[in-house]
């Protein structure tokens, strides 16, 4: 069950974003959607598959909204009476709450790693170039899509794909809020079995572990294997077959079904986003709420006074996030300046390589490292931690901005007689102010989200919003609960929304021709 | 009426002309810029062998050369942007001091390149002090508004360089080259990607400029009609 439900939300998210990208998402129509992006990518997973307990429980909000719906024929469907439905909405045995969650949440991840290529202005260039060239050649947009930048933008995702995969076959927390519980994913398992106090049934956890590290290597292998065969075999046929809305009544649609569904996922998707942010809201300030009310009969702000009260909660999470962000940023940035360009490609590979590895290894990984440093335990080990979790995401993050700078510009500078160092902090950060900020942003949202890490690393001494909201999932205070999902998710919010505003673009005077002077 | 800076009527310089006398005189005492290439080579192939171009003050020598025949690469080896794959054997005097082994900054030699790049978050007067050496700031000031009134952008100080037209935007990054006080000029094919009309005007720019301060000039380029002075002229051969 866990190969299937990873494979199936790694299938579906990498189809929902061929589809939404199809739509001409960051060649033709490539701001106003994409500007959505860092809002959704700061919702950590946890906080997501809290939120959608609260909306899919058969007590949830959509359960509480649907028993509305059908009370008019309470004689015909005498189940839809006054107390939940027996259902399984949330932790069923098929696992569709977790691929749901991981859908959601896995499109954006693989947008944000396509957009990092297709954002480069030389590729963004020749592809709409080349996308232009397809129409009049008699391709309709979607058609020519998929036929020209999708074969040259898949293989660019090989990486994205390969942490999705990883991800979503050996999540913990997700699958232990949401996933099946009776039995569990094979990860869950293994973190219960490393928990426990026999050796024996520890070394179990551990051999499940390396058979999840096989799988995502075997399985990855797999596919790379079929997509090789595929590009050999049958791509070229698809590639050739013509434009067929010049030969064909119905080829005037090839493509344009996928880029409505498309379409119709890149406005639900950010609603789907803002529903669970209703939902963590409404638990979060909802008191006495009988099933099936649609609204609570009470509301309260005790959830929030009593997480407001727990600074050293609030503390831990602000300190680990900047200060592992800010470190992050600095090794990112001095391995992108220091390194030279040829072994930029060795160095994105090594941090996907890194998100591949199963989240629990990692995390046991990172504990053993501190334990030899004398830092378990401590909150440096914890620091360290964090910031190892998440240096790839940072890396990332500035990798297209990166590449699409132009390295005359260095020369330039030199020639006009200017150091390295003044071409750096007059020329090449500023212009990539927009990217730095993002990218400490992207990783202070990675560091609160960090449960595993914390937990092993720390030692179950230190609490951040996350293990607080993962531990909170398991018993019955939603209000509570629902508080610490919604801060999980606010203070990244609000760190993007700084980003973005220290990124915003410079407003020049008007040049004197447009005021009529020149 | 307001008069576009790029129309040819707002232009008003003298078509360039070398000065044979002064240009023997300096040549008597030293060229200011000699080039000794022994081996160009990028990896697989030998790119020039055995050139030897020696420029006085003031000339301006044009490369010509189908693609591939090692012009940009000739330009690079002089600046010392060369890519790491690449070799380059030979010597490099500006006004007598070799300088091939420093590095790009102490070399005083400007680029210009067929893109402008200008810096896209910089004003057109950030760019240009961007290339003036420290100093007062009412001294640097001043050189930047004199070196736009000389490319006739007066007015252009606070504008962004995404505002400019393509002409505007070569003149600004002319402005700026010459700015660094450099002691000789490359550029790669810096007219390429304008029109005829403007082609022609920057071209007497850069020769009235390169004159004016006495500056060696080396220009690559496609195009016949960019040659300044017949006399200087070297074509290279594909490898």
């Amino acid at each position: 069950m866990s190969l299937c439900s990873g494979l199936a939300a790694t299938l579906l998210a990498l189809g929902a974003s061929a589809c939404i990208l199809s739509t001409g998402l960051g060649l033709r129509t490539p701001r106003k959607h994409a500007a959505l992006l860092p809002a959704m990518l700061a919702l950590p997973h946890v906080a997501f598959a809290l939120g959608c307990v609260l909306l899919l429980a058969p007590s949830g909000w959509l359960v509480r909204l649907l028993f509305a719906l059908l009370r008019p024929w309470e004689e015909v469907m005498p189940w839809a009476r006054d107390v939940p439905p027996p259902w399984q909405s949330t932790q069923d045995p098929w696992a569709l709450g977790l691929v749901l969650v991981l859908v959601c949440k896995e499109i954006p991840f693989l947008l944000w790693g396509a957009l990092a290529h297709m954002q480069r202005p030389d590729v963004a260039q020749a592809w709409q170039a080349q996308m232009r060239v397809a129409s009049t050649l008699g391709y309709s947009a979607p058609s020519a899509w998929w036929r020209v930048v999708w074969p040259q933008l898949l293989p660019r995702m090989a990486g994205p794909l390969l942490a999705v995969w990883a991800y979503s076959l050996t999540v913990v927390d997700v699958a232990w809020i949401i996933g099946p519980g009776a039995p569990p994913t094979l990860t869950v398992l293994a973190w219960q079995w490393l928990q426990d106090a026999d050796p024996a049934i520890r070394a179990l956890g551990l051999v499940a572990l390396v058979c999840l590290l096989c799988c995502t290597a075997l399985v990855a292998g797999l596919a790379w294997m079929l997509y090789r065969i595929d590009l050999r075999l049958l791509a070229p046929v698809r590639w050739t077959r013509g434009p067929q809305c010049l030969t064909h009544a119905k080829g005037a649609k090839d493509g344009v079904f996928r880029a409505t569904i498309g379409r119709c996922l890149l406005r639900t998707l950010p609603a789907g986003y803002a529903l669970v942010a209703v939902a963590l809201l409404w638990g979060s300030i909802a008191g006495v709420w009988l099933f099936p009310a649609l609204w609570p009969q009470s509301w309260t702000l005790q959830a929030w006074q009593q997480v407001m009260g727990n600074a050293g909660v609030l503390g831990t999470t602000l300190f680990l996030g900047m200060a592992s962000a800010a470190a992050a940023l600095v090794l990112a940035v001095a391995c992108l300046e220091c390194l030279p360009t040829r072994s930029h490609t060795a160095l994105f590979g090594a941090s996907y390589v890194q998100l591949a590895l199963p989240n629990l290894l990692w995390a046991i990984g990172l504990q053993r490292v501190c334990i030899a440093l004398g830092w378990d335990a401590s909150v440096w080990g914890l620091w360290l931690a964090h910031s190892a979790s998440v240096w790839p995401y940072v890396l990332l993050s500035l990798q297209g901005p990166y590449a699409a700078l132009d390295p005359r510009g260095a020369q330039l500078a030199a020639s006009l007689g200017r150091s390295h160092g003044a071409y750096l902090w007059q020329v090449q950060w500023p212009l990539l102010r927009a990217a730095l900020v993002g990218a400490f942003a992207v990783g202070f949202a990675v560091s609160v989200a960090q449960f595993l890490p914390t937990l092993f690393v720390g030692g179950g001494r230190f609490e951040t919003v996350t293990t607080e909201a993962v531990a909170l999932s398991a018993g019955g205070q939603r209000s509570l609960l629902a508080a610490f999902a919604l801060l999980q998710w606010l203070l990244p919010a609000c760190l993007f929304a700084l980003a973005l505003w220290l990124g915003r673009k410079r407003r020049f005077a008007q040049p004197p021709v447009a005021r009529g002077l020149a | 009426m307001s008069i576009s800076p790029d129309t040819p009527a707002a232009l008003h310089l003298p078509a360039y002309k070398p000065d044979d006398t002064l240009m023997t005189r300096a040549f008597e005492a030293a060229p200011a810029l000699h080039l000794q290439v022994q081996t160009l080579r990028r990896p697989g192939a030998t790119l020039l062998q055995d050139l030897d171009i020696a420029l006085p003050a003031g000339a301006v020598h044009t490369l010509m050369g189908a693609s591939g025949s090692g012009k940009s690469s000739l330009l690079a080896a002089v600046c010392g942007t060369l890519a790491p794959a690449m070799h380059f054997e030979g010597a490099v005097h500006v006004l007598g001091r070799r300088v091939d082994h420093l590095p790009t900054r102490a070399r005083r030699i400007a680029l210009l390149y067929q893109d402008d790049l200008l810096f896209a978050h910089m004003t057109v007067r950030e760019n240009l002090l961007f290339a003036i050496a420290a100093g007062p700031q009412a001294a640097r000031e001043a050189q930047m508004t004199q070196a736009l009134e000389e490319v006739e952008l007066g007015g252009f100080a606070h504008a962004d360089p995404a505002s400019l037209s393509g002409g505007q935007r070569a003149r600004v990054a002319l402005a700026r080259a010459l700015l660094s006080q450099p002691q000789a000029l490359m550029l790669d094919e810096p007219f390429a990607k304008l029109d005829a009309a403007l082609r022609q005007r920057m071209r007497a720019l850069v020769g009235c400029a390169v004159a004016r301060r006495g500056i060696t000039a080396l220009v690559v380029t496609h195009d016949p009609a960019d040659i300044l002075d017949a006399q200087r002229v070297t074509h290279l051969a594909a490898p």
